[in-house]
């Protein structure tokens, strides 16, 4: 075998590629726990160790720089031992990268298990011009996290607010379904959980034809982890079935130093996000550029969602 | 025979209601039409109707009672019975369309007072125990006046309340431009003044006394009011439209279009405009025509159908507007999407409530001892 070598090599290649990677992630939870112990002495290290996971997996970037991506890691880990009222954060999308893959659209219905109508992140598109001057333009829009959210006072229960991290939430079990907070949201952000199932609702009904449909129906009505809290699709008449559902930056990821899916999916690196009181961070870069806008920022809301264009 | 007729029609509605009741309680809330974008429909609508039509009635009421208007005399209880029995059919519409229709108490033990909607709870919880404590006063032969007109204020003034909140309901929301406008919390208190008299008009074309020598003039009255009333929301119409479409507000205008040239066209131009206004502008003016109950009392619900229209015509076309541009296609699934027409099921909730309210309505003329003091005729006789 001629190519045997050759396969050999590129095998080892990978093989110490992924050993490098698990023990990036094996030093990054024990970083993690140290981080929780001694906070200033732990992130030093934890910043040096996870570099030198990166640059041995491969995402370090031709010029020595560390792939945004593990700069938001590093960013992220920094902010979350801070007080919550001492980080602010936001998410930057920079448009002219977005090439409208939509896998930010699937990670979050993946990441939050959504059902059939419930859309956290979709991503707009708006063609205009004539031919041959036409421009493409896709725009992701999750919930801008307004620092001043319509959504909030029209809550007759409370079910609905802003928490210690400025992100603005659903209580699953106090929201009543009266969709106030769906009519008064300028972005169209909120979407209504009808108790849909992908498998029961949108797949012909025809027994023992469909392959693992019986294994696709168990993981679908397996909790997802909203808000750091098993929720259930298995029970008909129970949250979130019949509430109000929104985009909630993945709290439950950014809670235990992951970036939110829509985030680590991003094929161009578009989506950026992280703690604006940090001056040091991307995000914090990013909205101090002149190019920087947020959508119907007129309104007054204050989204915490920043377009780059 | 005429009564016979509309409790067969009440029964019918009521029996085709109960194929929606159950599907709402049993199933949940899939076979409604209504979604996340349109995301209130035909309940809210209703609830929007009914309320207000308890509320105009409980304002009519106060001819009687508060203002003791001596032509009015002794219609006062007809009134108020209708705002009881209205009032339920409201509050159940709007019921339905609650997601966790079993956490309603949290509204009462755990409310957000600066919520339009948990204000709406309180005030119509109360303005119903107001409904019923006058009812209970004025059914007692011995009640002191003053006792009854200090309620009577209490009331009249909590049915501009939650006749004016329900307005006010959708015009603190900013993102709906087409909404939020100062003057629709004063608009509804009179919308609400002119489907209570319009309700008046026709219970009182179809089932006045027969021995009762003012029933004639209380007919004449009625019109003109109603006739009057419909000019004044006339007016109020086309200064909403006409300042929408002149500042040219993009999201207005295209609410603005959507009714009167889009998907709600029909209910816009038919029913609201043309059988709901024009058509009873022109029988209530004829001379002589108030000797006419029977035809009264039908353009008198015709007129209540253009009121019911006209809530339907707020609620949809100012939701049938994406927010963003591209809101409409960027992603699909069952409820996500910016036309509405009401479901079979939304429907026969909605007919089925008509129908209990009417029955109810008839049950009470019937069986009530303090309202059938006054014997009723009917106008085929």
């Amino acid at each position: 075998m001629t190519d045997s070598g050759e396969v050999r090599d590129v095998t080892r290649r990978n093989f110490l590629r992924g050993l490098a990677g698990a023990a990036g992630a094996a030093m990054a939870i024990a970083a993690l726990e140290d981080l929780a112990a001694n906070p200033d002495q732990a992130l030093a290290s934890y910043e040096a160790q996870i570099a030198l996971a990166a640059k041995q997996a491969g995402l370090s970037t031709t010029t020595g720089q560390l792939d945004i991506l593990e700069r938001m890691h590093q960013e992220l880990a920094r902010a979350i031992v801070k007080p919550a009222s001492d980080r602010r954060w936001v998410m930057v999308i920079d448009l002219r990268k977005c090439v409208g893959c939509h896998a930010c659209t699937i990670a979050c219905v993946a990441e939050n298990k959504l059902p059939p109508g419930v859309v956290y992140r979709p991503v707009l598109e708006e063609e205009t011009g004539d031919f041959p001057n036409v421009k493409r333009q896709f725009i992701p829009r999750p919930c801008m996290q307004c620092d001043n959210p319509p959504c909030v006072p029209v809550c007759p229960v409370e079910a609905t607010y802003k928490n210690e991290d400025g992100v603005v939430v659903v209580d699953y079990e106090q929201c009543i379904g009266c969709r106030a907070c769906l009519a008064a949201c300028p972005y169209g952000a909120r979407t209504s959980d009808f108790g849909y199932t992908y498998i029961e609702d949108t797949i012909p009904k025809s027994e023992g034809l469909i392959v693992g449909r019986e294994a696709a129906d168990d993981y679908e009505r397996a909790a997802n982890y909203e808000y750091g809290k098993a929720w259930s699709r298995e029970d008909e008449g129970k949250s979130p079935r019949g509430n109000a559902r929104k985009c909630h930056f993945c709290l439950h990821r950014i809670k235990v130093g992951e970036l939110p899916a829509c985030v680590t999916t991003c094929i161009g690196r578009a989506t950026m996000f992280g703690d604006a009181k940090d001056s040091d961070s991307l995000v914090s870069e990013m909205i101090a550029q002149p190019n920087v806008m947020r959508l119907k920022e007129e309104m007054g809301t204050e989204p915490r969602v920043y377009y780059l264009v | 025979m005429l009564k016979k007729i509309l409790y067969g029609l009440g029964a019918v509605a009521l029996l085709l209601g109960l194929y929606g009741f159950y599907n709402r309680l049993f199933i949940g809330e899939r076979d409604v039409n209504y979604g996340s974008y349109v995301n209130w429909g035909l309940w809210v609508a209703m609830y929007l109707f009914f309320a207000g039509l308890s509320s105009g009635s409980y304002m009519v009421a106060t001819l009687d009672y508060l203002f003791e208007v001596p032509l009015f005399k002794g219609t006062g209880k007809y009134a108020l019975w209708a705002a009881m029995v209205t009032l339920p059919a409201g509050l159940v519409s709007i019921g339905m369309d609650l997601g966790h229709m079993e956490r309603i108490w949290k509204v009462y033990l755990q409310p957000n007072p600066s919520s339009l909607l948990a204000q709406m709870v309180w005030g119509y919880t109360i303005f119903s125990m107001v409904i019923l404590l006058s009812l209970w006063l004025v059914s007692q032969a011995n009640t002191p006046k003053p006792i009854i007109k200090g309620l009577m204020v209490v009331g009249f003034v909590m049915a501009i309340f939650v006749s004016g909140g329900v307005g006010a309901l959708l015009g603190v929301n900013a993102s709906r431009a087409v909404w939020h406008v100062g003057l629709l919390p004063a608009q509804f208190p009179i919308f609400s003044l002119a489907t209570g008299v319009a309700l008046m008009l026709t219970i009182l074309s179809f089932f006045g006394s027969a021995e009762d020598t003012r029933r004639l003039r209380q007919v004449r009255v009625l019109s003109i009011a109603t006739v009057v009333l419909l000019l004044v929301k006339t007016y109020f119409l086309w200064a909403d439209l006409s300042m929408s479409l002149y500042s040219g507000v993009p999201q207005n205008v295209d609410a603005i279009n959507e009714m009167l040239y889009g998907q709600y066209w029909w209910s816009f131009w038919i029913l609201q405009i043309g059988l709901g206004t024009i058509l009873p502008m022109i029988v209530l003016v004829l001379p002589n025509m108030y000797k006419q109950p029977l035809w009264v009392g039908i353009t008198g619900v015709l007129v209540l159908v253009g009121f019911g229209a006209a809530r339907a015509n707020i609620v949809f076309p100012a939701l049938a507007i994406p927010e963003l541009e591209g809101l409409a296609t960027a992603f699909t699934g069952p409820h996500l999407g910016f036309e509405y027409f009401p479901s079979f099921m939304e429907w026969s909730v909605t007919i089925g409530l008509v129908g209990a309210a009417t029955l109810a309505f008839l049950l009470g003329l019937d069986f009530l001892p303090f309202l059938g003091t006054q014997k009723h005729t009917e106008v085929t006789k």
